[in-house]
């Protein structure tokens, strides 16, 4: 006839509640971390991804280049073209304004990563170029 | 080796002042005295004793002392015999006698016991029990001529027994069972929310991992920062040099002033204008101070060269 005590039992149930609780508690701290670190892996993601995109894109710099070099105003001026794993160098002792000014107006305008840049005025209407584009 | 318990039988009575000895691992059978329960014989609408149960409390409402009871029932031919006991009385009174409730293997009712008692028992010095009506009764033994004396020893028990509720003071069996069933939803509703909590956060990490193979993004969160803030120190010099460059490309110059160089190396961007003397630069340098332009100014010559770092 030993029965147990209805209070004792009583007991237990709150504290497995009071356990329940605080396991839940600390399962959804965990859930909003895991949402938080998953927004921000996500946006980071997103930002680091479209940077290289732009700036670390070797094959697409290349070509956007090649293409502007490739240009009728361009194809006549005597541009030194040196390109290596990691940078493209445009130089030229002596170049048109004309022809500077369309080239320099395509690259300010697009996504390079300028290292290197100089322009000297030579005359009225020549000039030099050194130039350095990494990727 | 004999495993089985022996057992004794008692008779409990509020009038037995003395302690009941037994010994160390033996088992009690109770025989609780009329002057622990009360008892009827009645007929009730029912059929079974279930159903008699449920009208018992009922049955006494009006005839007992105030206090907590327990009912039972049990079937007397085509009548029923209904009791009610106190639990906390009997058990007060167990202890009291020095009966520890482990040690108890089952408790009557004397009228359970007694069901078939001729004449009378004498149960202590003042009092007798006897059958009146089928019920049995106490009564002053000097009312009664012919008292035997109580032998428990040849007395087969029924199978009739009762179970104290030893908390049943405390608090009574419904609400009990009441207050554990929201404590027990309580507990399945929190298990469920931890569970669902758990699977929303193994989703979300796999989600995570997903978009790190998705963006071909490193191991940790450390290296993509680091290239993160990498090329966007990249996309900030190239916009600022492109900027800086415009304002001097866009830039009012007097008929003499002209740009003759423009350098740019090591972060730092160099701007030389010819047919500027010191003192004379106010007009290039008030457009610069304008857009908030930083710089340092040297000359050599006619030659103002402004220096600004990206």
């Amino acid at each position: 006839m030993n029965q147990i005590n209805p209070l004792q039992i009583g007991a237990l149930l709150v504290v497995v509640i009071a356990f329940l609780f605080f396991k839940l508690h600390g399962v959804k701290s965990e859930l909003v971390e895991a949402t938080t670190s998953y927004k921000q892996s996500e946006k980071l993601a997103v930002e680091v991804s479209s940077l290289k995109a732009v700036y670390a894109n070797k094959k697409k710099t290349k070509n956007a280049i090649n293409r502007i070099l490739a240009q009728g105003s361009l194809r006549t001026a005597a541009l030194d073209v040196k390109r290596n794993k990691k940078s493209i160098k445009i130089s030229s002792k002596s170049i048109e304004t004309k022809a500077l000014n369309s080239l320099m107006g395509k690259i300010l305008n697009g996504s390079y990563n300028i290292t290197t840049l100089k322009i000297k005025r030579l005359s009225e209407t020549k000039a030099s170029l050194d130039m350095e584009i990494q990727w | 080796m004999n495993f089985k318990r022996t057992s004794t039988t008692i008779f409990l009575d509020p009038s037995f002042e003395a302690k009941v000895e037994y010994a160390k691992g033996e088992k009690l059978n109770v025989i609780l005295s009329p002057s622990l329960y009360w008892v009827k014989k009645i007929a009730l609408p029912v059929k079974s004793v279930r159903e008699a149960k449920k009208l018992l409390a009922s049955i006494f409402e009006d005839s007992l002392p105030e206090g907590h009871y327990s009912y039972t029932a049990y079937k007397s031919g085509d009548e029923f015999l209904v009791f009610a006991y106190e639990d906390k009385k009997i058990l007060s009174l167990l202890n009291a006698k020095g009966i520890s409730t482990v040690d108890i293997r089952s408790i009557h009712f004397a009228q359970n016991e007694f069901s078939t008692l001729e004449g009378a028992i004498k149960i202590n010095a003042t009092q007798s029990m006897y059958l009146k009506d089928e019920v049995l009764v106490l009564a002053p033994s000097s009312w009664i001529s012919e008292s035997k004396d109580l032998d428990l020893a040849t007395l087969e028990l029924s199978k009739r027994t009762i179970k104290l509720q030893q908390f049943g003071h405390i608090v009574d069996n419904k609400s009990l069972y009441k207050i554990g069933a929201i404590l027990v939803i309580l507990a399945l509703v929190l298990m469920v929310e931890i569970f669902v909590a758990s699977s929303k956060k193994d989703a979300i990490v796999m989600l995570k991992d997903e978009v790190f193979s998705k963006y071909k993004l490193q191991s940790t969160m450390f290296q993509n920062r680091s290239t993160k803030s990498k090329y966007k120190n990249i996309h900030k010099t190239q916009t600022k040099l492109r900027q800086y460059i415009s304002y001097f490309l866009t830039m009012k110059l007097k008929k003499t002033q002209k740009i003759t160089l423009i350098e740019y190396k090591s972060k730092v961007l160099y701007v030389t204008i010819d047919g500027t003397s010191k003192g004379h630069e106010r007009s290039i340098t008030s457009q610069l101070d304008a857009k908030g332009v930083k710089y340092k100014v040297s000359y050599s010559g006619e030659s103002m060269k402004v220096e600004m770092k990206i």
